[in-house]
C-alpha cells in the first residue's frame, strides 16, 4: 500500500528517511538499525536518510523543509507480537502510541506539527510511520533482541517499497 | 490496614502507575507512584574508557544530554586530577548557558507552562502548547522556536552536534569557536535576554495578574516544607556549571554546602521494596519517612530550590526577579512547588544574560582549551545543574582510565519523594471517605508531579493532558474500590 503522495515529478521534491530511538536502549535501537540498512541500498539525492533520538518539537524541526518524511520507530503497544511490523500515515496513529512521537518532555509530534504549521513552517504533507513492536526499550544495551532484529529485513523492505513506489507513481 | 506487595517487575507499559491506600475510614493512607526505570546503565558503563563517558550519557536522555555529557566531563576531569584552563570553562558553561535557554523555554510554555497559562482547570484539549499559542498569539510559537533554534546553534558551534554535544575531553574540549562564531553567539544572547524578559512579563500579566491562579499556586495542596539544594558559586549565587551544592532548611537557613568528591557524605539512598528507583535524603538529617519538615531527610531540587538555596542570582536583571518573587511570595524560602514555574523564567533570564556575559569575555576565543592529563586516574565525582535538579555522576576506574564502577543521581531521583508526596496530597484532597469526589483528580495528580518537570527517561512516553495514567485505589483491606484511567487502553 503506497502512503506516500506520488512524486509530482519536479526536481526539488525530497523525502526524508529518519531511524528514531535511542541506540543504546536495547530493542528503542531498531529504528537506527533499518535506517542504517536502508542507506547502504539507495543513493538517491532527492532521499536523505538520517538518525533522530527526540520526540515532539525537535522532531517536528528535523521535518521541515521535506515533502515526505518516513519514520521508523519502536512501538510498544504491548497488543502485537514483538518484532511485528506496520506502516501508516501520523494521522492513523493511536492516541495512546508509546513510541518517540509522544515523549516525556514535549508535545506530541501531531501537536508539534500543528504548531509549525500554525507558524508556516514548510512541513511534509505526507508523515509515515514504520512500525516494529518491541518491548525490551528498558534496557541498556546495544543490541536488539531475537524477535526484533528479525523484523528488520522485512521493515527495510517496507521502507524501499515506499520509497520505489513513490518515484514511479 | 493491609499490606499489600507491589510487584515492581510488572511492566508500566510506559505510563505512569499509582496506587492508592485507604484507611478504614476513607482517608488516604498511602500513595505510592511508580515509574518504569531505564536499567542497567551501570552495568553498561562498565568496561568503558571514561572519555566515552562524556558522549555516551547523553543518551540517557534526549531531552538533557547536555547536562549529562558536562557532568561526566567533569567527573572524567576529576578522575584524571586535571584543572582544565579558564577558556575552556568558560566555553563549557557558555554552551550550558544557552541549553538552559533553549530547555526553560520548552519546558515553560510546551510542558509545566500550560497548566499555568491556561489554568488547570480548563479543558484537556487546550492545556498544551497549541491553546498558549491560541491565548497570548501566534507570534510565541515563533520566538519559542527561535529561542530553541539559537540555543541549538550555539550548542553545535560549541560541543560539535546540536543536541548531544561530543567535544569535552579530559582536561577541557577538542576545538574552541572562531571571532565570527562567537559575534553571532553574542547577537543571540543579547536576543535571548530580551525573550526572557518578555516570557517573565507575559508570565505576570496572564498569571499573577489573576487572582484565581494566584489563589491555587499559594495554596496547600501543593506545598511541601522540605530542605532545598542547588549548587552555588563562590559568592553563594546559583551557578547551574559549577560551584558547591548548598543545602538550605525548610526555614531558610544554610546547612552546609559540599564540593562534588564530598556527596557521599551528604547524600545517601533509601531503598522501598516497591519500586526500583532510590529515595536520596539528607544523611546529616536522616530517613524520617514521607514527611515535611526539618527532621526529615527529604529534600527538592528544581529552579525554586535552586533559588532557595542561593543568596541571589549573579546577574542584574535575574537578580531584580529574583528580589522580586520572595517579595511578592512573603520571602524565603518559598514552598509552593507550583512556583517551580515561576523559578524557571527567573533562571531562563539569568541564563541568558550569563550566555552574553561569557560570550563577550576576550579569552571566549582563545585557543588554550585544553590541558593534557598526566596523573593516573582512579576515582572522580562531576556535579551541575540539570534543568530538573542536582545532577551527580560518580565513576570507578582501572589504572588506564577504563571504567569498573557508575552511580548516578539524576535531576529527577532527588525529587522522587517529594513527588511522591506531592501526589498524596493531591490524592487527599479528592478522596473523602473512600469516594473519588472529582474526576479532576486526575489532572490535579498530573500538574502536582508536572511542577518538578520530571524525567523519567526515554521510558515515559506521555505529554501535558494526555499522559497515560492509571491510579488504583484500594480499600483497608486491600481490595480494588475503583480505577481511574486516562489514555490507556
Amino acid at each position: 500500500m503506497l502512503l506516500c503522495s506520488p512524486a509530482v515529478g519536479f526536481g526539488d521534491v525530497k523525502v526524508l528517511v529518519l531511524g528514531l530511538g535511542n541506540p543504546l536502549l536495547g530493542d528503542d535501537g531498531v529504528g537506527w538499525r533499518v535506517a542504517e540498512q536502508v542507506k547502504e541500498r539507495v543513493a538517491d539525492p532527492d532521499i536523505e536518510i538520517d538518525f533522530h533520538s527526540g520526540g515532539g518539537l525537535s522532531l517536528m524541526e528535523r521535518l521541515i523543509g521535506y515533502n515526505c518524511a518516513i519514520i521508523i520507530d519502536a512501538l510498544n503497544t504491548g497488543r502485537k507480537p514483538q518484532g511485528n511490523v506496520d506502516c501508516f500515515r501520523l494521522e492513523d496513529l493511536p492516541n495512546t502510541a508509546q513510541s518517540h512521537l509522544a515523549s516525556a518532555h514535549e508535545t506530541t509530534l501531531r501537536t508539534a506539527i500543528q504548531v509549525g504549521r500554525t507558524m508556516g513552517a514548510d512541513l511534509p504533507n505526507d508523515i509515515i510511520i514504520v512500525a516494529i513492536e518491541a518491548q525490551n526499550v528498558y534496557d541498556f544495551s546495544e543490541q536488539l533482541s531475537p524477535a526484533v532484529a528479525s523484523a528488520v529485513p522485512q521493515a527495510v523492505e517496507l521502507v524501499i517499497g515506499q520509497l520505489v513506489n513513490r518515484s514511479t507513481s | 490496614m493491609q499490606r499489600i506487595t507491589i510487584d515492581p517487575i510488572t511492566r508500566l507499559e510506559g505510563h505512569g502507575k499509582i496506587e492508592i491506600f485507604l484507611n478504614d475510614d476513607g482517608s488516604v493512607a498511602n500513595t505510592y507512584f511508580q515509574i518504569p526505570e531505564l536499567r542497567g546503565f551501570e552495568r553498561f558503563c562498565v568496561g568503558r574508557p571514561i572519555e566515552e563517558m562524556a558522549v555516551i550519557t547523553g543518551r540517557i536522555c534526549g531531552v538533557c544530554p547536555e547536562a549529562h555529557h558536562m557532568a561526566a566531563a567533569k567527573a572524567a576531569d576529576a578522575v584524571y586530577h586535571v584543572e582544565i584552563p579558564r577558556p575552556a570553562k568558560l566555553l563549557r558553561e557558555l554552551l550550558y548557558s544557552a541549553f538552559y535557554v533553549t530547555d526553560h523555554t520548552t519546558h515553560f510554555y510546551a510542558l509545566g507552562g500550560p497548566d499555568f497559562v491556561m489554568g488547570p482547570d480548563a479543558p484537556v484539549a487546550e492545556r498544551n502548547i497549541l491553546g498558549v499559542i491560541h491565548k497570548v498569539g501566534l507570534e510565541i510559537a515563533g520566538k519559542v522556536l527561535q529561542a530553541r533554534k539559537a540555543g541549538h546553534t550555539v550548542i553545535e558551534m560549541i560541543g560539535g552536534r546540536k543536541v548531544h554535544p561530543c567535544t569535552s575531553i579530559p582536561g577541557g574540549l577538542s576545538k574552541g569557536i572562531t571571532k565570527e562564531q562567537r559575534d553571532e553567539i553574542e547577537k543571540m544572547g543579547r536576543w535571548a535576554i530580551e525573550f526572557a524578559q518578555f516570557s517573565l512579563k507575559l508570565f505576570g500579566d496572564i498569571v499573577l495578574g489573576n487572582k484565581a491562579y494566584v489563589d491555587l499556586i499559594l495554596g496547600d495542596i501543593y506545598t511541601h516544607r522540605t530542605y532545598s539544594i542547588g549548587t552555588v558559586d563562590e559568592n553563594n549565587k546559583v551557578n547551574f556549571y559549577d560551584g558547591k551544592v548548598s543545602v538550605v532548611d525548610p526555614e531558610g537557613k544554610r546547612l552546609g554546602k559540599y564540593a562534588a568528591s564530598e556527596y557521599t557524605d551528604w547524600i545517601a539512598e533509601h531503598v522501598e521494596p516497591w519500586t526500583y528507583l532510590k529515595f536520596p535524603y539528607l544523611k546529616k538529617v536522616g530517613w524520617k519517612g514521607f514527611v515535611d519538615g526539618k527532621d526529615s531527610g527529604v529534600y527538592f531540587a528544581t529552579p525554586l530550590s535552586r533559588l532557595n538555596s542561593a543568596d541571589g542570582m549573579a546577574t542584574p536583571l535575574a537578580q531584580a526577579e529574583y528580589e522580586k518573587f520572595y517579595k511578592t511570595l512573603g520571602g524565603k524560602p518559598v514552598h509552593q512547588r507550583l512556583t517551580i514555574h515561576w523559578a524557571r523564567l527567573i533562571e531562563l533570564l539569568y541564563a541568558a544574560e550569563r550566555w552574553v556575559e561569557l560570550v563577550t569575555d576576550p579569552e571566549i576565543t582563545s585557543d588554550n582549551f585544553r590541558t593534557i592529563p598526566t596523573e593516573k586516574p582512579m576515582e572522580g565525582v562531576g556535579i551541575v545543574e540539570a534543568p530538573r535538579g542536582t545532577l551527580t555522576h560518580h565513576y570507578w576506574t582501572d589504572e588506564r582510565g577504563i571504567v569498573t564502577k557508575a552511580n548516578l543521581i539524576v535531576g529527577t531521583t532527588n525529587n522522587y519523594a517529594p513527588i511522591t508526596m506531592s501526589i498524596k496530597k493531591a490524592a487527599d484532597s479528592f478522596i473523602k471517605k473512600g469516594v473519588v469526589v472529582s474526576e479532576g483528580i486526575l489532572n490535579r495528580v498530573e500538574m502536582a508531579f508536572r511542577a518538578y518537570d520530571p524525567c523519567f527517561g526515554c521510558a515515559t512516553h506521555s505529554l501535558p493532558g494526555q499522559m497515560p495514567l492509571q491510579v488504583t485505589i484500594r480499600d483497608a483491606r486491600g481490595e480494588v474500590v475503583q480505577v481511574l484511567r486516562q489514555f490507556c487502553d
